[in-house]
């Protein structure tokens, strides 16, 4: 069966930085409790005339340079986000015109797992049509955090990743495991916009378009789901925790991923994080990590790459690669 | 089934937090080197050891300046199968 392989990766941030210590004035505490908290010293925010489209145009451009190919050789376009451009239509159709590309668009919304669910639906698209994918991860929370929200504004920052996906039959996919929880929206929502709570004066008034987290009730899930779906992949996989050689996690919050490293016994020297410069970039965060550390020369053929996501919903799911092929 | 004592309790926060010497009947959110986060983080190493005890986050619900580990605790053991 044809299976994909990456060639090509690229990411795009904001210019606008925005510091702990600027936030640790704005929300009235020390510094050193928010860097305990998340381990975030910076995070990226959209500025004027930029968004969650322009930010993955951005990003695919630069995947798309890095793979040698230009937007008229993508067949599918998927473009993983929780923070659309607009309602309708979808973020993938800004990004399809931006890129010039000549196949399908369309979006998934797994939050900030969307990458990693999205990695999937590209493996299964390029099984029944063998012909080149650009997969984007493209988030701007920092629009959906109210300006006086301590406990997400430390963690959100702007972003997107992308990758490029050509088939190969030297497969790169060893395992994989996607999971959710629909008992848990209210663990992190934005209310109102939708069809259940259409936008009104009245929404706007109570700033119910923003996101609302229980930041407890996240921690514990999201360490439970992502330990459980990790272990889930390497069982799937034969693999132990010390033969991955590099893993690169939803880039949520240092807390969660010293956890998942902990109670998984995935070796912490090999974990990839950009979270101290970027923060939470949602379904951009993978991405984003994984392109910092192949531009990097971190990662190198043959090496076992550990893809681990949570967000929203719940939603989990675990990737195993062998960089390079020779998975099966 | 074994239930973990409040001294045990007390140890594994003491290990998760790096907080020395917790008092159990010290109110846990004033004490500095304890946050909500190490909470969870205790909770979910529980549960991982103790899955017989449906202890969940409902533990942690209402907690205010006035909850002790002790009361934590107590919460517990309310919910330790007859």
């Amino acid at each position: 069966m044809t299976s994909f392989s990456i060639t090509g990766w690229g990411l795009a941030v904001p210019e606008q930085r925005v510091t702990t210590t600027e936030l640790a004035s704005r929300f009235g505490v020390d510094e050193e409790w928010i860097l305990s908290r998340c381990g975030i010293r910076e995070r990226r925010a959209v500025g004027p005339g930029q968004s969650t489209a322009t930010l993955a145009i951005e990003a695919g451009k630069r995947a798309l340079e890095s793979a040698g190919l230009t937007g008229a050789d993508i067949a599918h376009l998927i473009v993983a986000t929780a923070t659309p451009e607009q309602l309708s239509p979808a973020t993938s159709a800004f990004v399809h015109h931006g890129l010039g590309i000549a196949g399908s668009a369309h979006d998934v919304n797994a939050e900030c797992t969307g990458f990693v669910y999205g990695l999937i639906q590209a493996a299964g698209l390029i099984a029944l049509d063998p012909r080149p994918i650009l997969l984007v991860g493209s988030d701007t929370h920092s629009l959906t955090t109210a300006p006086d929200d301590r406990d997400l504004g430390i963690l959100v920052g702007d972003g997107s990743g992308a990758v490029v996906l050509e088939p190969t039959t030297d497969s790169w996919l060893m395992a994989w495991n996607l999971g959710a929880d629909g008992a848990r929206t209210e663990s992190l929502k934005i209310p109102a916009g939708g069809s259940r709570l259409p936008t009104s004066e009245e929404t706007a008034r109570q700033g119910l378009h923003f996101s609302q987290i229980k930041g407890n009730e996240i921690y514990l899930h999201a360490v439970r789901h992502t330990v459980g779906s990790v272990r889930k992949t390497l069982e799937m996989a034969k693999l132990q925790p010390d033969d991955v050689d590099h893993i690169v996690p939803h880039q949520a919050n240092l807390r969660i991923i010293s956890s998942i490293i902990e109670h998984t016994g995935l070796p912490r020297e090999r974990l990839v994080t950009n979270l101290e410069r970027y923060g939470n970039c949602a379904s951009a965060s993978i991405p984003m990590a994984l392109t910092e550390a192949l531009d990097g020369g971190r990662i190198c053929t043959g090496d076992v790459v550990l893809l681990a996501g949570f967000g929203a919903g719940m939603t989990w799911g675990t990737v195993l690669l062998r960089w390079g092929g020779g998975a099966s | 089934m074994a239930v973990p004592t409040l001294q045990d309790v007390t140890k594994q926060l003491e290990t998760i937090s790096g907080a020395e010497n917790i008092d159990p009947d010290v109110p846990i959110l004033t004490i500095d080197d304890i946050d909500s986060l190490d909470l969870m983080e205790w909770l979910y190493s529980f549960q991982e050891s103790n899955p017989e005890i449906p202890a969940d986050e409902s533990l942690f619900e209402e907690i205010d300046e006035t909850v002790t580990l002790r009361s934590i605790y107590d919460r517990v053991l309310a919910t330790v199968p007859s």
